[in-house]
C-alpha cells in the first residue's frame, strides 16, 4: 500500500458519505481511478454498511413488537403505593396476632387458682383473728409475733398478710 | 413523601383535565418510540432486553418531566435528544456479553426472502449469507464507543453534530470514530475474501 493510500484511506469514509469538499472529493476520485486497493476498500465500505443496515433492520423487526404504553407507568406508581400500604397492613396484622399469641397470661385466672386464693385468704384471716385474740394476753406476745410472721411468709398476697405486717411494726 | 405528593398532584390534574406538566416529554416518548426502538435494535439488544431498556427510559422520562415542571419546559427537539441520549447510554450499560445480533445470516435471508416476491438465485443467496455473517460478527465485536456513533449516524440518520450532542462528543470526534468503525467493518469483509 502506498503512503498516499494511507492518506486517502482517512478520507474514504467521508468520500463515501459525500461529506468531502469538492476539491478533496476530486483528489480522492483521481486516486481511485488508478488505485485498485482503494477502490476495493471503498466497495468494502459501501457493502459493509449495506449489510449492517440489513442486520439492524432485522433486529428492529423483533424490537418493534415491544409496547410501552405511557399510561401504564402511572398505574405502576399506584401499584407501588398500594403495595407499600398492603405491606404496612400485613406487618401490623402479623404484629398484633403475634403479640396476642405470645403475651403473658397475667389476667387469666382458672377456677382452681381462684379457689386456692379464696382458701388462702380464709386461712390467713382465721390465723390473723386468732393472733389478735391472743395479743390481749401479754404472755403470748412471742407466739403472736411468730403467728404474724407466719401469715406474712405463708400468705403474702392476702389482706391478712398486709395487716400482719402492720402489727409486726 | 414528596414523590407521593407529586404523583397525587399529577393524578389530580389529570382527572380535572388540567394540562399535565410532563405531557410534553411523555408525549414525545410515545411518538418517538419508533426511533428509540431503532437504536435498541441496532445496538444488538434482543426484544426482552430492549423492553427493559425502553421501560427504564420511560420511567426516567417521567421523573425528568417532573423535574422539568419545576423549572422550564424543554423544547420538543431537546426532549428527543434527551430520550435518545438516555436510550443510548442505557444500551451501552447492558453487559457486552448480552449484546447479540441473534439471528444468523441464514435466518435473516430467509425472513427477507419471505417478504419479497422475487427471490435471488440460490448461489447468490449463499454469498450474501456469508457476507452477512461476517458483518454480523464484526458488529458484535465492535467496541461500544464505535458502534453507538455508527447507529446514530447511519441507522437513525443523525448528522455528526446531532450524534455528538447525544454522545457528548465533538462532531469531529464523531467523524473520527465513524471512520474507524467503517474501516474496521470494511477491512474484515475484505480480509475474508469478499469483494
Amino acid at each position: 500500500m502506498e503512503k498516499y493510500c494511507e492518506n486517502i484511506e482517512q478520507m474514504l469514509v467521508d468520500y463515501a458519505d459525500e461529506q468531502l469538499s469538492p476539491s478533496d472529493s476530486s483528489k480522492v476520485a483521481e486516486h481511485l481511478a488508478r488505485c485498485e486497493h482503494c477502490r476495493r476498500l471503498l466497495a468494502g465500505l459501501q457493502k459493509s454498511l449495506e449489510l449492517a443496515g440489513i442486520i439492524w433492520a432485522d433486529s428492529l423487526a423483533e424490537t418493534e413488537n415491544i409496547r410501552i404504553p405511557t399510561t401504564k407507568i402511572r398505574k405502576i406508581r399506584w401499584l407501588r403505593y398500594a403495595a407499600i400500604a398492603a405491606s404496612i397492613l400485613l406487618v401490623t396484622t402479623v404484629s398484633v396476632v403475634w403479640h396476642t399469641l405470645t403475651r403473658p397470661k397475667l389476667n387469666e385466672l382458672t377456677f382452681a387458682e381462684i379457689e386456692r386464693k379464696i382458701t388462702e385468704s380464709g386461712s390467713a384471716a382465721r390465723l390473723l383473728a386468732a393472733a389478735e385474740l391472743l395479743s390481749d394476753n401479754p404472755e403470748a406476745e412471742t407466739i403472736v409475733k411468730q403467728q404474724y410472721q407466719h401469715i406474712v411468709e405463708t400468705y403474702p398476697e392476702t389482706a391478712a398478710a398486709a395487716k400482719a405486717k402492720l402489727r409486726i411494726k | 413523601m414528596d414523590q407521593i405528593i407529586a404523583d397525587l398532584t399529577i393524578e389530580l390534574n389529570h382527572t380535572t383535565g388540567k394540562l399535565l406538566p410532563e405531557s410534553s416529554l411523555m408525549e414525545v416518548f410515545s411518538t418517538e418510540q419508533w426511533r428509540l426502538k431503532r437504536i435498541i435494535a441496532s445496538m444488538g439488544l434482543n426484544a426482552s432486553d430492549g423492553e427493559d431498556v425502553l421501560q427504564d427510559v420511560s420511567i426516567r422520562a417521567l421523573k425528568q418531566s417532573k423535574a422539568d415542571s419545576l423549572t422550564a419546559l424543554s423544547s420538543r427537539e431537546d426532549n428527543i435528544k434527551w430520550l435518545i441520549r438516555v436510550t443510548v447510554n442505557r444500551c451501552l450499560m447492558e453487559h457486552r456479553s448480552r449484546r447479540t445480533f441473534r439471528r444468523n445470516a441464514g435466518e435473516i435471508l430467509k425472513r427477507r426472502l419471505e417478504t419479497k416476491t422475487a427471490s435471488k438465485p440460490a448461489i447468490e443467496n449463499v454469498i450474501v449469507a456469508e457476507e452477512l455473517e461476517i458483518v454480523r460478527e464484526s458488529l458484535q465485536k465492535l467496541d461500544d464507543s464505535l458502534l453507538a456513533p455508527m447507529v446514530l449516524r447511519y441507522f437513525c440518520n443523525l448528522n455528526s453534530k446531532e450524534a455528538g450532542e447525544i454522545l457528548a462528543l465533538s462532531p469531529s470526534a464523531v467523524r473520527i470514530r465513524l471512520r474507524e468503525a467503517r474501516i474496521i467493518l470494511a477491512k474484515q469483509l475484505l480480509e475474508r475474501g469478499v469483494d
